[in-house]
């Protein structure tokens, strides 16, 4: 997994929100506190492999939705609500990864090794799924895989688009603008996608 | 997919379903362990071939039972089906796309009450599962959860007040479990309410719920409709669960105290080297596998 990826637009995880996200084949999940910070983390409770993302956020806590098991912000188990009065050992905890927001998207790191990138505020467009590998995406945009944003040719104002894998067939464009006319932007996308899904079935 | 080569899970009887649901003089496909089944229902008997040949029969229970091997046990017993004054509700069959040992898992857990039956049969305010006793009963070769206890706001149809539920569990084979509970109206006697897996794949199953239940006043419609409410919601966490077969492999998932149940389960579901609906292992030689 490459190091540092977009995997969703901020504005589409408002405060005490969950969303599954499926990148390059794993299911995550992010979730966002009332505190406003995103998190993103493996989508399976570790007690009985219960999906993260169908779970519930309260104050800056995620719940999950099978037994209640409450984890805090650093993925730890604050509680099991089938024993109240025990003290949750903290080798029980979910699997986070790394994660950062910037630029108007999240981002997930497997490792976190390297610190995430800086990008200036910008506003949220749309996020689109478009059923063809990245590598042609990323190459009808005049750019390569290499890179984890690339930049919408033609666009008024500045546009860019993060992206990620969903799986060999299948990539997730996050775009967000700066001074960009979103209407003309997001007519540009749809239009860049049916070209994209109708050469694939060509 | 096609037949499983588990020996485990062949040598087991499965319910296809209740005897009704198979109109006399009619031909209905089913499918069991990964393999495409025919069911045809005479004027008096009931064959049930596979690939060419015919499988055994038995029809106990108002189900249809039927087995791709030798089961080393007879059908279970059921003496709660002798009882004159018991209500015999069929709930119909339900799909689920998950193992069927997580759908017998989730039978047998008291502690997702609260969160996926909110306000039926667990409430928030009451999520505590207190200790209760597990045992495997050799001479059966039957599991049994007893002494368990729990809260319900609304424990059955009849239920128009909150009360304490006391529970017995059994798990007579790896996919037939039933359980014993307290009904509103008859705090001296035990209500039967079994699930019958029909596994068709290792990840799709057919879960039949049947209940042999002591309740004057509700009719057969509002018992079945309210087992139907409770196992839609499991149905979205059973879904959801991953892997979507069940792990024996240590480690791979967190049990707790609350969870005893599930640990003699998979313990059990290891001693019979029970193989079709589980997680392949990674962490035992290929000569520790059975079969191979």
């Amino acid at each position: 997994m490459a190091d540092w990826i977009p995997i969703a637009l901020g504005r589409d995880v408002p405060d005490g929100v969950t969303r599954a996200v499926i990148v390059d084949g794993r299911e995550v999940m992010i979730w966002r506190g009332e505190d406003g910070v995103a998190h993103v983390w493996e989508d399976r409770c570790p007690h009985r492999g219960m999906r993260l993302s169908l779970g519930f956020v309260r104050s800056n806590a995620l719940n999950c939705l099978y037994h209640g098991w409450q984890y805090g912000a650093g993925a730890n188990c604050l509680r099991i609500p089938a024993h109240p009065d025990l003290t949750v050992p903290p080798t029980i905890r979910a699997n986070a990864y790394a994660a950062a927001e910037t630029g108007g998207m999240v981002w997930m790191s497997a490792d976190g090794a390297s610190p995430a990138p800086l990008l200036p505020e910008a506003t949220p467009v749309i996020s689109l799924a478009i059923e063809a590998a990245p590598e042609r995406v990323l190459a009808a945009l005049g750019s390569s895989t290499a890179h984890p944003i690339a930049a919408l040719p033609g666009a008024a104002g500045l546009l860019q688009l993060g992206w990620h894998r969903v799986h060999a067939a299948k990539t997730m464009l996050h775009a967000t603008g700066t001074g960009a006319d979103i209407a003309a932007a997001t007519a540009q996308l749809r239009a860049l996608r049916q070209n994209l899904e109708q050469g694939a079935a060509a | 997919m096609s037949l499983t080569d588990d020996r485990a899970a062949l040598d087991q009887w499965y319910t296809l379903g209740a005897l009704r649901d198979f109109p006399v003089g009619a031909e209905t496909p089913s499918r069991l362990l990964g393999e495409d089944l025919t069911v045809r229902r005479l004027s008096d008997g009931v064959e049930v071939r596979a690939a060419g040949r015919t499988l055994p029969v038995r029809t106990d229970y108002g189900h249809l039972w039927t087995s791709f091997g030798t089961p080393e046990h007879a059908l279970f017993a059921l003496p709660e089906s002798q009882e004159p004054d018991r209500r015999w509700i069929h709930c119909g069959p339900v799909r689920v796309r998950a193992s069927g040992l997580r759908l017998v898992e989730n039978f047998l857990d008291l502690a997702h009450f609260p969160y996926v039956h909110t306000d039926i049969l667990g409430s928030e305010a009451h999520p505590e599962v207190a200790k209760y006793e597990v045992e495997q009963r050799r001479d059966v070769d039957e599991l049994w959860a007893t002494k368990c206890e729990f809260y319900q706001p609304k424990a059955a149809a009849a239920s128009d007040e909150g009360q304490i539920s006391k529970y017995m569990y059994r798990v007579v084979s790896p996919f037939n479990v039933m359980l014993y509970k307290t009904p509103p109206t008859a705090p001296d006697r035990w209500d039967v309410i079994a699930l019958f897996v029909q596994p068709l794949d290792e990840a799709v199953s057919v879960a039949h719920a049947f209940m042999l239940v002591i309740d004057e006043t509700s009719t057969d419609a509002e018992l079945s409709a309210f087992q139907q409410m409770i196992f839609v919601q499991d149905k979205i966490v059973l879904e959801n669960q991953r892997p979507s077969l069940l792990p024996l492999q240590p480690g791979r998932e967190t049990p707790t105290r609350a969870d005893l149940s599930s640990v003699l389960y998979r313990r059990w579901l290891k001693e019979k080297q029970l193989r079709f609906g589980t997680e392949p292992r990674t962490d035992l030689q290929s000569t520790d596998l059975p079969n191979a």
